[in-house]
């Protein structure tokens, strides 16, 4: 310790130290003088003096930085070329961290959002995300280790008298107070005046909603708006800066425990399966670990199982998750995160790769700096050193503009996604550190090999010229490929049908949640009756999970060793003729029908690939099942994803409440919105049914896909601009350090193709390499783009040939720009040259 | 008869040990270490002044200004109780290896 603070003395008064060393040396030579001994340089004794107190490497670095300053100051194009190049790179990666790190990593703006747990049910039995409510009301009543309890649930509400559908946020009234939330307006709720069991049924509006319908009216609370027709007061307006606890931006808070009132035939305290279920977070007591609340919970299950046998399950355990987050990273999502990290990286390691080659061709023009540098005894490490500054000073300017530009996509990105007004895009350390930590990478990347090599002073050697442009070649093949395979998607499921028609369909989803079966059941026959009154409509039939929707029941298996997603709906008998999925053999579904199901042609082909699928046995889950009829392959609930395939079973009295209508038109479907729903609001005015075209919905699913092809693709372009200012770049070199031999060629009557492929012959073996290690990685990164193509194969031929012809086509005039120049080349100028 | 240059760890204990009796300045060290040995020793500059910054930096001497004999403002170098401790652990280490290496000469 007492040695460091020395050393650190020494740093601040190294001037004072200096002068007196300088001052004990000149003492000494002028004693040693008068007794006559020979003496050594005064300046290198000085050095090797100094050494001791270990600094030199601090003098060395100072040194090279302004060495490597004034040497890129110098060379200004280059500098700009290259902090292009890596901005670029670096860019891309810290927008789509940035973007990354919002979504995922930073925690929820509301009170400790650390000690907040988000609970799942978990038993031998089975697993559910969601609790009835009664039984978040009992383990809010009894759990000690949690000091609150909340449970938050979406649902479309109507307001006064309008058409329009707005989101209300159910939520338990402790929930504003315990996550620190502000009142912009009035109060927040209060859970012990909001939810007695005679309280009056109140509100708290949106800072958004309030402004936008309201018109930011200051005296708005106390008033009273009526909600699904039920008045209700309004206590007050919820701070634009509050987050709740997930991602949705709703419009209007109710407490859960008014629900009932607000909601027709809510079941709200229905303490069984077909209950009302909610999420449900906690927040730890102070110095409780989520162990431990586990533990408590489960004992509490264990109670409530005792009392509720047939609707806690046995066993029932609650695992929590660190809940102050808005989104979780779910398994499902790591193969298409991993895939947009792997595309970002491919752009850094093409921008590499071309700054790479880049310094390389410059170390050829600095060859006589080195070679000086190297006579008057600088070592190889210290050259080594020395060029590795200068990379890492171009790594720390391209870093700096790479986050400024990534902050601006950034920004770009936020605006278009339209993210919640919580969010504050300015970037946090972690992506700070990020971007530096690109840099540093980028400059081992592109600085490290180019340096040694320099310093080894064998230039020449082609080896990491060629794999430098392998490199480059290969990146920017990838990322031109998945864009091609992304344009193609677009393109095929923009003008083929996705195995149903959708164009003349209009869904309505009446949201029954709150009724029974019989009641359900009642309003469908109703509603099927009025519409089939209505001219131009064909046919009404149900279904379970509405094709184009959100909502889908997967099982996730294998067959015939590939890897299958089944997606299950049920339906009625007239679903398949109402969305047009042609019946290839055996029958349709019967009234009646509990063990029969149909598989689409997908499934039986690949279930039974020589055989009649009609007849055979079929497990799903628990149930075994018969095929009674194969359909032809419709991917309904996700048009994009290749492995999906379907079977269908009759929709039980049971699945009535969740059902969602089809009406198919016999004329383009636009002008029978309005009266289809009318009519479906009309059987139950209390209703908020969700109508809308098909048409719609598909064009709104497509549009995710245009915009990941046109990211891609901006993606691919930027890293085909950088591979083929790599290429140009070191064809330019090749072509000026060859100038003498092709000045002889010439004069010796070379003809101009041969001077030409003189000059290109050896970039051709590794673009060559490049393109096959390109197509080879594109072909294994694309497997986890199968479940987003819309039924173009990932090897789609077209997508790979013309991603391969633009890149070459690109390349080609990339490099034989400059190579051009060869043939300019003066014969006798060009031999007098040097 | 040729100058004996002599290892580096050695120069150390023979600065400390010549600072024992009282401080002196870089030139007064390589003297006294110079006529003590009968002349067999001889410190150059070249090791006398690394190995005096290496014995500052570790707090075994302090230098303060003095005036030299030839009326010249100069640093001596005075040794530290911490350098009075290294000394007598160089000095019994030294004892040590010299002994059992003077044994196995005589034995061997």
């Amino acid at each position: 310790m007492n040695e460091l603070f020395r050393r650190l003395r020494y740093l601040l008064h190294r001037r004072r130290f200096d002068r007196e060393l300088a001052n004990d040396l000149d003492f000494h030579r002028e004693m040693a003088g008068r007794a006559g001994v020979p003496l050594g340089s005064a300046l290198q004794l000085r050095e090797e003096a100094r050494d001791a107190w270990g600094w030199t490497w601090l003098d060395r670095l100072s040194q090279d930085l302004r060495y490597a300053a004034r040497m890129l100051r110098k060379s200004r194009g280059f500098t700009a070329v290259a902090v292009l190049m890596l901005a670029l790179g670096i860019g891309v990666n810290v927008a789509a961290f940035g973007f990354f790190d919002l979504m995922f990593l930073r925690p929820l703006p509301v009170r400790d959002p650390g000690t907040l747990l988000k609970f799942a049910r978990s038993a031998p039995q089975g697993y559910a995300d969601n609790f009835v409510y009664p039984e978040v009301a009992f383990y809010r009543e009894h759990a000690k280790k949690l000091s609150a309890v909340m449970a938050s649930d979406d649902a479309k509400v109507t307001i006064d008298n309008d058409a329009e559908q707005l989101t209300a946020t159910f939520v338990t009234a402790n929930l504003f107070s315990d996550l620190g939330a502000t009142a912009r307006v009035g109060r927040l709720f209060d859970p012990v005046r909001d939810e007695a069991p005679d309280a009056e049924p109140v509100v708290v509006l949106s800072q958004s909603f309030w402004q936008r319908h309201f018109g930011a009216d200051a005296s708005i609370a106390g008033k009273t708006i009526r909600i699904n027709g039920q008045p209700a007061t309004v206590v007050g307006v919820a701070s634009s800066e509050f987050s709740g606890l997930g991602f949705s931006t709703p419009d209007l808070w109710a407490p859960i425990a008014q629900q009932p009132y607000f909601v027709k035939s809510s079941r709200l305290t229905d303490f069984s399966e077909t209950g009302f279920s909610v999420p449900m977070w906690g927040r730890l007591q102070p110095g409780v670990t989520p162990a431990v609340a586990e533990q408590e919970l489960k004992s509490l299950a264990a109670e409530l199982h005792a009392q509720h046998p047939m609707d806690v399950w046995e066993k029932e355990s609650l695992p929590s998750e660190p809940g102050g987050y808005a989104n979780r990273v779910r398994h499902e999502m790591v193969p298409v995160l991993a895939l947009v990290g792997a595309l970002g990286l491919l752009i850094l390691a093409a921008a590499c790769g071309s700054l790479g080659s880049l310094l390389l061709a410059r170390g050829v023009a600095r060859e006589k700096e080195i070679a000086i540098r190297v006579a008057v005894g600088a070592g190889r490490a210290r050259l080594i050193r020395q060029l590795f500054t200068e990379s890492l000073v171009l790594a720390l300017l391209g870093s700096v503009a790479g986050f400024a530009l990534g902050y601006v996509v950034l920004r770009i990105l936020t605006a278009w996604a339209g993210i919640p007004a919580w969010i504050d895009p300015t970037p946090d350390g972690r992506v700070i550190a990020f971007a530096a930590g690109m840099g540093l990478a980028a400059a081992i990347l592109f600085g490290l090999t180019p340096a040694w090599q320099a310093s080894r002073r064998r230039l020449r050697g082609t080896i990491t010229r060629q794999f430098l442009i392998g490199a480059q070649v290969a990146a920017s093949c990838i990322l031109l490929i998945v864009a091609g395979l992304l344009v193609r998607a677009v393109d095929h499921a923009t003008y083929n049908d996705p195995g149903f028609d959708y164009r003349q369909v209009i869904s309505i989803d009446p949201a029954l949640r709150g009724y029974t079966p019989a009641g359900a059941r009642v309003y469908f026959i109703a509603l099927a009756a009025r519409l089939r009154g209505v001219p131009g409509i064909e046919s009404v039939a149900l279904v379970s999970n509405p094709p184009l929707g959100n909502r889908w029941t997967v099982v996730n298996t294998e067959i015939a060793r590939r890897a299958v997603n089944v997606h299950i709906n049920h339906i009625d008998p007239a679903f398949l003729q109402t969305m047009k999925i042609p019946l290839l053999l055996g029958r349709n579904l019967v009234p009646g029908d509990a063990r029969a199901i149909i598989v689409s042609e997908s499934l039986a082909r690949l279930r039974w690939p020589s055989e009649d699928p009609v007849g055979k046995p079929f497990r799903l889950g628990a149930d075994d099942l018969t095929v009674v009829g194969v359909s032809g392959s419709a991917r309904l609930v996700s048009p994009e994803d290749s492995d999906a395939v379907e079977v269908y079973q009759l929709a039980q009295a049971d699945l009535m409440p969740s059902m969602v209508a089809m009406v198919r038109t016999t004329a383009p479907p636009e002008g029978l919105l309005r009266p289809v729903a009318a009519i479906a609001k009309s059987i139950d005015p209390r209703l908020v049914p969700e109508v809308q075209l098909m048409k719609s919905a598909f064009r709104a699913k497509l549009q995710t896909a245009e915009a990941s092809a046109v990211a891609v693709g901006v993606l691919g372009l930027i890293a085909l601009l950088l591979a083929c200012a790599g290429i140009a770049g070191l064809v330019g070199y090749a072509v000026s350090q060859r100038t003498k031999e092709i000045g002889i060629r010439m004069a010796l009557g070379a003809r101009p193709g041969h001077v030409l492929s003189v000059v290109l012959r050896q970039f051709s073996l590794p673009v060559v390499a490049g393109l096959a290690v390109g197509v080879g990685g594109a072909a294994a990164l694309s497997t986890v783009l199968r479940g987003l193509l819309y039924g173009v194969g990932n090897l789609d031929p077209i997508a790979y040939s013309s991603a391969m012809a633009v890149f070459a086509v690109n390349m080609a005039v990339a490099g034989l720009l400059p190579a051009l120049r060869a043939l300019r080349v003066d014969p006798m100028r060009a031999l007098r040259y040097e | 008869m040729p100058k004996v240059e002599m290892p580096s760890g050695a120069l150390v204990l023979l600065i400390l040990r010549v600072l024992r009796s009282g401080a002196l300045h870089g030139y007064a060290i390589a003297q006294r270490i110079h006529v003590l040995s009968s002349e067999v020793l001889h410190v150059e500059e070249g090791s006398l002044y690394p190995a005096l910054q290496k014995i500052l930096l570790k707090g075994w001497v302090t230098a303060e200004w003095g005036i030299s004999e030839t009326n010249r403002k100069v640093r001596f170098y005075r040794l530290t109780p911490a350098g009075r401790r290294q000394l007598e652990a160089e000095l019994s280490e030294y004892d040590r290896v010299n002994g059992a290496i003077q044994s196995v000469l005589r034995t061997a």
